[in-house]
C-alpha cells in the first residue's frame, strides 16, 4: 500500500459516505472533514512536488493484454492540491447558513455535496492516471462529474447550457479516443511514452491529425477558442459554490491533459515541425491562446450578471495558461502553470463573494445592486483582493504568472503575442473595476439598507482564499518549487527561484520588493493622511455632489447600467458573434439531418423500410457469402 | 447690513507656529483647485483664464469636479434664488479652508437683475465672499487680478486677516441661515451639519447659535454617516 493507494481509499470512501449521508443534516459537517483528510493524504504525498519520486499505485487492472495502472508525478500533485483546496472551501462555504438557505428555496442540497465529491473523485482519478486507458476513464468520469453539478440547478438556462456541455464534451472525448486508438494501433501499447515513439514513426499528415486531435479533446474541455461557447454560462448557472469549484478548477483538467500529453511527448520541437514557411503547430496554439485571452475577455466586459462576468473571465484566462506553457522555455511555462493555481484561488474567492451578495441581496444583476460595502465589507475585501489578482496587478499572485508570461513573451521575440496578452488585461481590468463598481461601490439602494455581513461559515472560505492569493503573490517562492518538479517531470526547462520570485539573467522579479515599495507609498500616504493631516470626518451617501443637486433615496446617482458607453461606441461594432452564428449554423444542420432521418424512420411506413432493410442486409450477405464460397 | 468680518485667533504657544502658518499659507496659495459654478454669463471670460492665453495654471489654479477637493468656489454671474440652494448646497460640501470668489456685478449687487424677483442680490449675504470682481462682464485681465488678490490674501492671511473669510461661516452661521431662511422659508436645510462641523473644527462661538439655528434644529433631521462595520 503506498500513499497514493491511502489517497484512493479516502477519496472513494468519503464519496461513499456523502452518497450514503447525503440527506442528512450531518453531511454539512461531515463533507469539510472528509475534505480536509483528502487533502491531509495530498500533504503527505507531497515530496513528489519536492523533486521526490512519483508515487505508483498497488493496484492495477489487467484488460486484454494490457495493465493499466495509475500513478502520481509532480504534475498530478500540483493539480491535485488545487481541486481539493478548491473543493475543501467550497465545502466549508456551503455548511452553514448557505445550505441552510439552498435548503429552505427547494435546492437538492445533498446532490450538490455528491456532485462535488463526485467531481473530486472523478479529478483525482484522471490526475492519477497512468496510460492512455486510465486517462480516457478519468476523462470521461470528470465530464460527467461536471455535468451532474450543472444540472443541479432548476433554471431552464441550466439545463439547457449543460446539455450544450455534455455535447461538446462528448465530441471532445470522441476526439480523444480517435486519438487514443491512433496510438494503439501502431504499437499495441496504451503507456504514455509510446505517444513520444508513435509520433516520431508517424508520416507528416497522422501527425498533424493526432496533435489536432489531442487539442481539440482537451482544448474543448479548457474553453479555447472556437470551443468557448459552452463554459461561461454552464459555469454561471450552477448553485453557488458549485460554481465556485467548477469556476476554479474543473476545466483546467484540459491544462492538465495539455501539459502530460502535448508539452511532455510531442514538445517544442514535434509542434515545430508541423508547418508551412513560418506558420507551425506552436504559432496556431499560441494565437489560439492569444484570441481566448482577447475575445472572452471582451465578452466579459459586456455582460450585467456578476457570475456570467466571472465565469467568461474563466474562459478568457484559460488563454494565459496555454500562451505562457506554449512558450517552452523556463519562465513561460512557469508562468502558465502558476497560473492555474492563482487563477483558482482569486476566481473561487470571487466567485464566492458573488455569491454571498446573491445570499443577501437575492440579486447578482450589477444593474441591481451598489453601495454593498458598508454592510458587507470583508466580502468587500476579499473581492478588491481577488479582482486585484485577476487584473494582474501587484501585490496579488495573478501579477507573478502574468509578469512571467509577458516576460516570455518578450524574451522570445513575439511582441505581437505580448500586445494580444496586454489586451486582454486591458479588458480584464475594465471590467473587473465594472465588477466592484456596480457591485460594492457608489450609492445603497434603499432595499439593501438592512443587508448584513454574511455568516462567518462563508467568510472564513473567502478570507482563506484572499490570503492564499496576497501570500503566493507576496512569496512566490512558496509555489515556485512545485513548478520546477513539475517542469522537470515533464522535460520542461527548469525555473531558478528563490523566496521572492525568480531568477533570470534577462531581468528577475523579487516580488517581496515589489509588494515592500507598494506597501512602503502605502504608508507613506497613510502617514500624510492620518498624521499630518487635518481632521476628517465621515458623510452620508446623500451628501454628495451631483452638480449641486439635493439627493434623495429616489433619486439613482449610481449609474451602472450601460456601463462604459464610450468605449462601446469604439468597438462596440466588433460584436458580432461569429461564433455564436457558426455554432448555431452547425446545430441546424445537425437538427435538419436528424429530422429528415427521423421522418424516413419513424414517420413514414417503418415497417416497410426495417423489411427493405432487412432484404438488402441479407442479399448483401448472400452475395458475400457467395464470393467467399 | 453687512458687519465687519470679525476673525477670532486663538493663542499659539507654540514658537515655530509662525514659522509653520507661513509655510502651509505660502503653501496654500501655491496650489489651489477650483470649482466654478458657472450660474451666469461671467462663465464666457473662464476658458480663455484658463488656456493658452492667460494661462490660469502659472498661477497654481486648475479645474477641479468635485466641491470635496476644491479650495476655491467661482460664481460667475446672476445668481437666481433656485440657484442659490445648489451654491451653498456646494459651499458647504467644500472642505475648509474653502474661498469663495463672486465674478460679475451680478454677485456684487444683482447688477442688471436688481429689480428681478427670482434673484438674490448680494452673495455675501448668504456666504462669505473672499474677492468679488466686479464687471459686466470682467476681462480675463480682471479675473487673473482676483486670483491674484486671493492669493495674497491667503499669503498673508496671519497679517491682514483677509484669507480667513470662511471662518466667519462657522463663527456666525445664525446670521448666514437667517438670511437663508428669509429667501428658502423656515423649513430649508442642507445635507450638511455645519453646527456640528463648527464643533469638530473648533470654530464655534456665541453667534454661531441664534434664533434661527433654533429654527433649523426643530426640523433637521440629521443624515447619519453609514458606519462601516460587521454586524
Amino acid at each position: 500500500m503506498t500513499f497514493l493507494d491511502h489517497l484512493f481509499i479516502v477519496v472513494f470512501i468519503s464519496l461513499i459516505a456523502i452518497s450514503a449521508l447525503r440527506n442528512l443534516r450531518i453531511v454539512d459537517k461531515l463533507a469539510p472533514v472528509l475534505y480536509g483528510l483528502i487533502l491531509i493524504m495530498l500533504v503527505r504525498m507531497s515530496s513528489v512536488a519536492y523533486g521526490g519520486d512519483v508515487y505508483l499505485s498497488s493496484v492495477s487492472l489487467d484488460l486484454l493484454d494490457f495493465k493499466m495502472h495509475w500513478q502520481f508525478t509532480a504534475l498530478s500533485w500540483y493539480f491535485a492540491i488545487i481541486t481539493v483546496v478548491a473543493a475543501l472551501a467550497s465545502a466549508v462555504f456551503m455548511s452553514g447558513d448557505w445550505g441552510r438557505q439552498y435548503r429552505e428555496q427547494g435546492g437538492n442540497y445533498g446532490m450538490l455535496q455528491l456532485a462535488l465529491i463526485v467531481n473530486v473523485f472523478s479529478m483525482i482519478l484522471l490526475l492519477g492516471s497512468g496510460d492512455l486507458l486510465s486517462l480516457f476513464i478519468g476523462w470521461e468520469f470528470v465530464s460527467w462529474a461536471s455535468f451532474l453539478m450543472m444540472v443541479l440547478s432548476p433554471t431552464k438556462l441550466a439545463k439547457k447550457s449543460a446539455v450544450k456541455y455534455i455535447v461538446y464534451a462528448m465530441t471532445g472525448a470522441m476526439a480523444l479516443m480517435v486519438a487514443i486508438v491512433m496510438i494503439y494501433s501502431v504499437n499495441n501499447s496504451l503507456e504514455f511514452k509510446q505517444i513520444g515513439e508513435v509520433f516520431t514513426q508517424m508520416s507528416t499528415s497522422s501527425q498533424l491529425a493526432l496533435v489536432l486531435l489531442f487539442f481539440v479533446a482537451f482544448a474543448i474541455k479548457m474553453g479555447l477558442l472556437p470551443f468557448h461557447l459552452w463554459q461561461a454560462i454552464a459555469y454561471a448557472e450552477t448553485p453557488g459554490p458549485g460554481a465556485a469549484f467548477l469556476g476554479a478548477i474543473s476545466s483546467r483538467m484540459g491544462m492538465f491533459t495539455i501539459v502530460l500529453v502535448i508539452v511532455q511527448f510531442i514538445g517544442l520541437g514535434g509542434l515545430k515541425q508541423l508547418g508551412i514557411s513560418f506558420v507551425n503547430m506552436q504559432t496556431l496554439l499560441a494565437w489560439v491562446a492569444a484570441l481566448t485571452t482577447i475575445i472572452p475577455t471582451y465578452i466579459a466586459l459586456q455582460q450585467h450578471d456578476a457570475k456570467r462576468l466571472l465565469a467568461w473571465h474563466g474562459v478568457g484566462q484559460g488563454g494565459y495558461m496555454l500562451l505562457g506553457i506554449i512558450m517552452f522555455d523556463s519562465i513561460g511555462s512557469a508562468g502558465g502553470l502558476m497560473h492555474v493555481l492563482n487563477h483558482a484561488s482569486y476566481q473561487a474567492a470571487l466567485f464566492m463573494t458573488v455569491v454571498a451578495v446573491m445570499y443577501r441581496t437575492g440579486t447578482s444583476d450589477l444593474n441591481k445592486l451598489g453601495g454593498l460595502v458598508t454592510q458587507m465589507p470583508l466580502t468587500f475585501l476579499v473581492m478588491l483582493i481577488g479582482i486585484i489578482g485577476l487584473a494582474g496587478l501587484p501585490p496579488m499572485n495573478g501579477f507573478v504568472s502574468k509578469w512571467l508570461v509577458y516576460r516570455s513573451l518578450l524574451v522570445n521575440g513575439q511582441p505581437l503575442l505580448f500586445v494580444a496578452a496586454v489586451l486582454g488585461t486591458l479588458g480584464t481590468i475594465l471590467s473587473v473595476y465594472k465588477l466592484i463598481h456596480n457591485t460594492f461601490l457608489g450609492q445603497l439602494r434603499l432595499e439593501h439598507q438592512n443587508v448584513r455581513e454574511v455568516p462567518w461559515s462563508m467568510l472564513v472560505p473567502m478570507l482563506g482564499l484572499s490570503i492564499i492569493v496576497f501570500i503566493t503573490g507576496f512569496m512566490p517562492g512558496l509555489i515556485l518549487p512545485w513548478i520546477a518538479s513539475v517542469q522537470e517531470s515533464v522535460g520542461l526547462p527548469v525555473i531558478a527561484h528563490h523566496l521572492g520570485g525568480i531568477e533570470y539573467a534577462k531581468g528577475g522579479l523579487d516580488m517581496i520588493w515589489v509588494s515592500g515599495i507598494l506597501f512602503y507609498g502605502f504608508g507613506v500616504g497613510a502617514l500624510i493622511f492620518y498624521f499630518l493631516g487635518g481632521k476628517s470626518k465621515r458623510v452620508h451617501q446623500y451628501d454628495n455632489y451631483a452638480g449641486g443637486h439635493f439627493l434623495t433615496s429616489d433619486v439613482r446617482y449610481h449609474y451602472s447600467n450601460n456601463f462604459y458607453p464610450g468605449l462601446m461606441h469604439l468597438i462596440g461594432g466588433w460584436y458580432r458573434g461569429s461564433f455564436k452564428w457558426l455554432e448555431n449554423s452547425i446545430v441546424s444542420v445537425v437538427s435538419f439531418f436528424s429530422i429528415f432521418f427521423e421522418n424516413i424512420y419513424r414517420a413514414k411506413q417503418p415497417v416497410m423500410l426495417l423489411l427493405i432493410g432487412v432484404v438488402l442486409a441479407l442479399f448483401a450477405l448472400y452475395r458475400n457469402l457467395g464470393v467467399g464460397a | 447690513m453687512k458687519k465687519e468680518l470679525k476673525i477670532i485667533q486663538k493663542e499659539r504657544t507654540n514658537p515655530l507656529a509662525h514659522v509653520f502658518d507661513d509655510f502651509i499659507s505660502f503653501c496654500q496659495s501655491k496650489s489651489l483647485f477650483m470649482l466654478h459654478y458657472c450660474t451666469g454669463c461671467g462663465a464666457i471670460e473662464l476658458p480663455p483664464a484658463m488656456t493658452s492665453r492667460f494661462d490660469m495654471e502659472r498661477l497654481g489654479i486648475q479645474p477641479m469636479v468635485t466641491p470635496r477637493q476644491a479650495d476655491i468656489l467661482l460664481i460667475t454671474g446672476y445668481v437666481s434664488i433656485k440657484t442659490l440652494k445648489r451654491v451653498i448646497l456646494t459651499y458647504e460640501q467644500m472642505q475648509s479652508p474653502k474661498y469663495v470668489i463672486g465674478i460679475c456685478s451680478c454677485t456684487v449687487n444683482g447688477g442688471m437683475y436688481w429689480q428681478s424677483y427670482a434673484t438674490a442680490k448680494k452673495l455675501n449675504e448668504y456666504m462669505p465672499v473672499d474677492v468679488y470682481i466686479a464687471g459686466c462682464m470682467p476681462r480675463p485681465e480682471a479675473v487673473m487680478e482676483g486670483l491674484q488678490r486671493l492669493k495674497d490674501n491667503i499669503r498673508n492671511d496671519k497679517k491682514e486677516h483677509k484669507g480667513s473669510a470662511w471662518k466667519d461661516y462657522f463663527n456666525r452661521y445664525d446670521y448666514y441661515l437667517g438670511n437663508q431662511q428669509a429667501l428658502f422659508g423656515d423649513d430649508w436645510q442642507t445635507p450638511t451639519d455645519i453646527i456640528a462641523e463648527a464643533k469638530l473644527y473648533d470654530l464655534e462661538t456665541e453667534e454661531t447659535y441664534g434664533k434661527h439655528t433654533k429654527l433649523l434644529e426643530k426640523h433637521q433631521t440629521p443624515l447619519l454617516p453609514q458606519e462601516m462595520r460587521i454586524k
